[in-house]
């Protein structure tokens, strides 16, 4: 069997007084698109980030391409270039134009030269569409359009991972639909994702699993089909039933249904 | 009028002479004020421990004192130890530390004002604490802080004339001088507050028009002067 790309073994996260994570644990497979689903303050976050560790977890073992992340001893540096973030307020570096946003990763972290640098950044820029808003700053740009730099300046790092933190969730709603575009074509480009998000039509059509997180535990699992059709758990269906309700699926926005 | 022109005309060279010496003690203690100040309010800021608590006792205790003390400490209180600088160096320094201390706090003011998520997403992109500090923070809050820096830049022009206490021929002491020998009190302090606006519009000016260089959008930066 081939190693799982990421794994997460017994993770526990406090803050203060407030148990978020509970012992959760899940698997990644190399190309797998995983969706993470859950109430408000379930943590879902809080996993994203004790991921690469921008958060650092109480106790528990993560486990990149086949190697425990060491804390302590690991260079947490080369860790997080493999593993690109987005977040849900875009956090595009406000005095530089975008293609100096997808540029500085390579440039500043990989050492790349500058040159090169730029010329990667037009590729990236173009593979979401944007190269036409390279000397635009962020102030400059719509939220969709920046989260679409925010991705890639995130695939500029070549990342053998990309962590989606609620990425449509700061967006206006006919905003989401680019985004959520350019994550369905870096999925069927065979990107491992893993992905906090409510947008349940990009989840039934693009995931191929998602995870029920809930008082900081993996509540269920399944592939779409199963926790949109037949979960294990009343409770999957309730919530899963309560989101598609809140938030009609419009299959324009997520692509159509299954 | 003719009378005061005519007399403007004939202290002029002097007060001239004085207002170079003002302007360089202020580019020395602006400059020497911005090269400790901006490690301090990093200290400060991203600080652990002692290096932290230093960074907070230096800025309180130099805040929390006159700079007339300073500078005399400086002047005649340090060569009691058997250090001993010369009036113009020592009004750089004293104006220079005193400075400091108000710099580190604009700087860690515009540092503080950056959102999390500027360096939660540097570090993510796999930069050290450092590299963001250096490539993505001080970018964006040296921008931020020039306003308010401005306001540090006009002060310590006029801080300058503290230095004519231990008779560093600066703009005020010329006037002084030039007091004592024409028994005009009146037009001299004019004049001299003549020559102290006049530069200090130049010096509001250019630091707006330097901002306007610098500007990139979405960075709110006042266009008003600052006097």
């Amino acid at each position: 069997m081939v190693e799982p790309i990421l794994r997460i073994e017994n993770l526990y996260k406090n803050f203060g007084d407030v148990e978020v994570l509970k012992g959760v644990s899940l698997t990644v497979e190399e190309g797998e698109v995983v969706v993470i689903i859950g109430p408000s303050g379930t943590g879902k976050s809080t996993l994203l980030r004790c991921i690469n560790y921008l958060t650092v977890p109480d106790s528990g073992d993560i486990y990149f391409e086949g190697r425990k992340i060491e804390y302590k001893q690991d260079n947490l540096s080369i860790v997080r270039q493999k593993i690109g973030m987005v977040f849900q307020e875009f956090n595009l570096f406000n005095h530089l134009t975008a293609l100096q946003n997808v540029a500085i990763g390579p440039s500043k972290v990989k050492k790349i030269n500058k040159t090169k640098a730029l010329e990667l950044a037009e590729k990236e820029l173009l593979r979401v569409g944007l190269q036409d808003k390279a000397d635009h700053y962020p102030a400059e740009l719509s939220g969709g359009q920046k989260q679409r730099v925010a991705i890639a300046r995130a695939l500029a790092m070549d990342p053998k991972i990309l962590l989606f933190d609620e990425p449509t969730s700061a967006l206006d709603p006919e905003l989401t639909g680019e985004v959520l575009m350019v994550m369905k074509d870096l999925a069927l480009d065979g990107m491992t994702m893993m992905v906090v998000s409510h947008e349940m039509g990009f989840a039934r059509e693009v995931s191929d699993k998602i995870i029920f997180l809930e008082g900081g535990v993996v509540s269920e699992m399944g592939s779409p089909e199963k926790i949109f059709n037949n979960p294990d758990k009343e409770r999957t269906l309730e919530f899963v039933s309560k989101i598609t309700r809140l938030g009609p699926i419009d299959s324009s926005r997520g692509g159509s249904d299954i | 009028m003719r009378e005061q022109i005519a007399f403007f005309v004939s202290i002029f060279p002097a007060l001239w002479e004085g207002l170079i010496v003002s302007l360089k003690l202020s580019a020395g203690a602006l400059i020497l004020g911005f090269t400790i100040g901006l490690p301090m309010a990093l200290a400060r800021t991203y600080g652990k421990g002692i290096v932290k608590k230093i960074a907070i006792a230096y800025i309180e205790t130099i805040r929390g004192t006159p700079m007339v003390v300073q500078l005399f400490i400086i002047y005649f209180g340090l060569p009691d130890l058997g250090i001993l600088i010369d009036r113009i160096p020592a009004a750089i320094i004293a104006l220079g530390i005193n400075s400091s201390a108000y710099q580190a706090e604009y700087f860690r003011g515009a540092i503080q004002s950056i959102d999390s998520g500027q360096m939660m997403a540097a570090e993510a992109l796999g930069m050290t604490k450092k590299q963001a500090v250096r490539h993505i923070i001080l970018p964006q809050a040296l921008r931020i802080v020039l306003p308010p820096w401005s306001n540090e830049v006009i002060y310590m022009v006029k801080y300058t004339s503290v230095a004519f206490l231990i008779a560093v021929p600066e703009l005020m002491a010329r006037g002084k001088m030039i007091i004592s020998w024409t028994f005009k009190p009146l037009e001299v302090l004019f004049w001299v507050g003549v020559i102290y606006v006049i530069v200090l519009s130049i010096i509001a000016k250019i630091v707006d028009l330097v901002e306007l260089k610098i500007s990139i959008p979405g960075f709110q930066m006042s266009r008003e002067d600052h006097y």
